[in-house]
């Protein structure tokens, strides 16, 4: 049912450090912290002195917002006694990793609110590395597009749940957290076919109702962005 | 462009602008409106002169939206091998000129969030145009625009008027200098840099801004490179079967237009790629001077860009 080969779906590439770059922006999400540190010792082997002008924003729990979508990541951070820990363990991890500024965060709206008043006060010369599920990349990359970003300074990996936004092309509300082909609209209460066609201004992927023809008629409903 | 057909035009005015520049207004012979064309672009000039016919590319300087004429700015070089000597000492007003349509190579990021722009004499051209789309003020921008001296210093009244806060003269006869590390160190995320100059002044941008780690897509330069001069050498053009010798001071492209060949082009000056050429057989070396071709592809000989790429060679086997 989903229309594969839409060239509009974004695809990612295993993370590594661009020593061209001048100032390095590290984010990342829940298992997003591997990739990172994989950056970050090959700033350390290639320009050492550029880790210092490194910066690391981190979410070490995936948060309410794409809680649906995270459940699968306990690994990545602590087992959760407290978000407290959770952040101090990942601050401890990019510290030792040579980054003198990481600042941690309980939740991605405030990590992305961050991200974009720091872009705001950048330089050229900047390199972002963003790493962790795909809905976390897709608003990170919404950011960093209004200020004129190219894919030759944005690298990203995916990891952890592929979980997707999807936006209602009727009322044009946005349900997150979407794991099945088949959802329901949180605007319209529509049910819509998820497709992979993506907006990178949206950061979401198009739903388009699925039973305007025959009414209550739904196709199989099946988990297939885990 | 070779197939798109001529525009022809009538030299309306000259002017002087500086002891080695001067200004030409081109107005289409039928009067009808010319080709709309962003900043940026440049128009490919022919010109007949007695013994052959030269085409160079000149920035269209005037205001892009202005379609009753178009306006260019001619340097005479020192070197010339012919062209912008014909356009000083044999065009007047009133010689009709043929000029192939606007092409931009040249064009401002849509979506910065500034420009920098930096000229080098008559490098000032292109952005003149460029200026005309920025001085609604909703993009910020810089210009900086190095001549030798107070007299050089082209439009420096136009620029004046339209940007005076922007622009920046530096003159090097009172030993002003552009601070490239200064300028390319400081910008914001989302800042694009254009620079149109001698080759120092671009590879000296080029190499300060990767310094500070400006990614090549924020990176924008132009030099049309003059077809260089060299030994003579003979080419067979193996589809058309004519055999031909290229001239010391003709270009590759120019020795098979002369031969009745038409080859596509837009620049010719090394930078669109578009004569891109085939290179069957090559018994010796190809002296590659484009801006187009990776060094990969030089170094495998596959290629050459004719407008101003020439060979040492015994024999040379193009697909034309």
């Amino acid at each position: 049912m989903l229309v594969s080969g839409i060239k509009s779906k974004p695809v990612y590439a295993p993370l590594g450090a661009d020593a061209g770059g001048r100032y390095h922006l590290l984010l990342g999400s829940g298992p997003g912290a591997t990739p990172l540190l994989r950056v970050l010792a090959q700033l350390r082997s290639d320009v050492p002195d550029s880790l210092a002008r490194s910066r690391v924003l981190f979410l070490p729990a995936t948060d309410a917002g794409a809680a649906h979508a995270g459940a699968a990541h306990a690994g990545a951070a602590p087992a959760d006694p407290g978000a407290a820990t959770a952040a101090a363990a990942v601050t401890e991890t990019f510290t030792a990793a040579g980054v003198p500024d990481v600042r941690s965060f309980v939740d991605s709206g405030a990590l992305l609110a961050e991200f974009e008043s720091l872009l705001g006060t950048s330089l050229m010369g900047l390199r972002l590395y963003v790493a962790g599920p795909e809905s976390f990349i897709g608003l990170a990359m919404r950011i960093a597009l209004q200020f004129n970003l190219n894919t030759d300074e944005i690298r990203a990996e995916e990891c952890g749940s592929k979980a997707r936004r999807v936006r209602c092309v009727h009322c044009r509300e946005t349900t997150e957290g979407v794991r099945t082909n088949i959802v329901r609209c949180s605007g319209c209460r529509r049910w819509l076919l998820v497709r992979d066609h993506y907006s990178r201004r949206h950061a979401a992927y198009m739903g388009v109702m699925v039973d305007a023809e025959a009414p209550g008629q739904l196709p199989t409903v099946e988990e297939i962005f885990p | 462009m070779s197939d798109g057909g001529s525009l022809h035009v009538e030299v309306t005015t000259i002017e002087q602008l500086t002891p080695l520049i001067k200004h030409f207004t081109l107005r289409p012979v039928d009067r009808a409106p010319l080709p709309a064309f962003s900043g940026g672009s440049h128009v490919v000039v022919v010109m007949r002169g007695a013994h052959r016919v030269y085409r160079n590319p000149y920035s269209l300087l005037s205001p892009p939206f202005d379609r009753s004429a178009y306006q260019i700015a001619v340097r005479r070089m020192e070197d010339s091998r012919g062209g912008s000597h014909f356009m000083h000492d044999q065009v007047f007003v009133g010689s009709r000129l043929e000029i192939a349509h606007p092409v931009n190579l040249f064009p401002l990021d849509k979506i910065a969030r500034k420009h920098v722009l930096i000229a080098g004499g008559i490098g000032i051209t292109p952005f003149l145009a460029q200026l005309e789309d920025l001085h609604d003020g909703v993009i910020p921008y810089e210009l900086h625009y190095a001549v030798r001296s107070p007299a050089h210093a082209a439009f420096a009244d136009r620029l004046r008027a339209l940007a005076a806060d922007s622009v920046k003269f530096y003159h090097d006869s009172e030993a002003q200098e552009i601070d490239y590390d200064g300028l390319l160190s400081g910008q914001p995320l989302g800042t694009h840099v254009y620079v149109c100059g001698p080759a120092g002044m671009i590879n000296r941008v080029i190499a300060t801004a990767r310094r500070w780690g400006w990614p090549d897509s924020h990176v924008h330069w132009e030099k049309f490179s003059a077809p260089p001069v060299g030994d003579a050498f003979e080419v067979f053009l193996a589809r058309a079967k004519i055999g031909l010798r290229v001239l010391p001071d003709q270009s590759l492209l120019e020795a098979i237009e002369a031969a009745g060949v038409e080859v596509p082009y837009l620049c010719r000056g090394g930078v669109c790629g578009f004569c891109r050429t085939t290179v069957l057989e090559a018994d010796g070396e190809l002296l590659h001077h484009d801006h187009y071709l990776s060094d990969a592809d030089k170094a495998r000989g596959k290629s050459i860009m004719p407008c101003v790429s020439r060979a040492i060679c015994k024999s040379l086997v193009l697909d034309l």
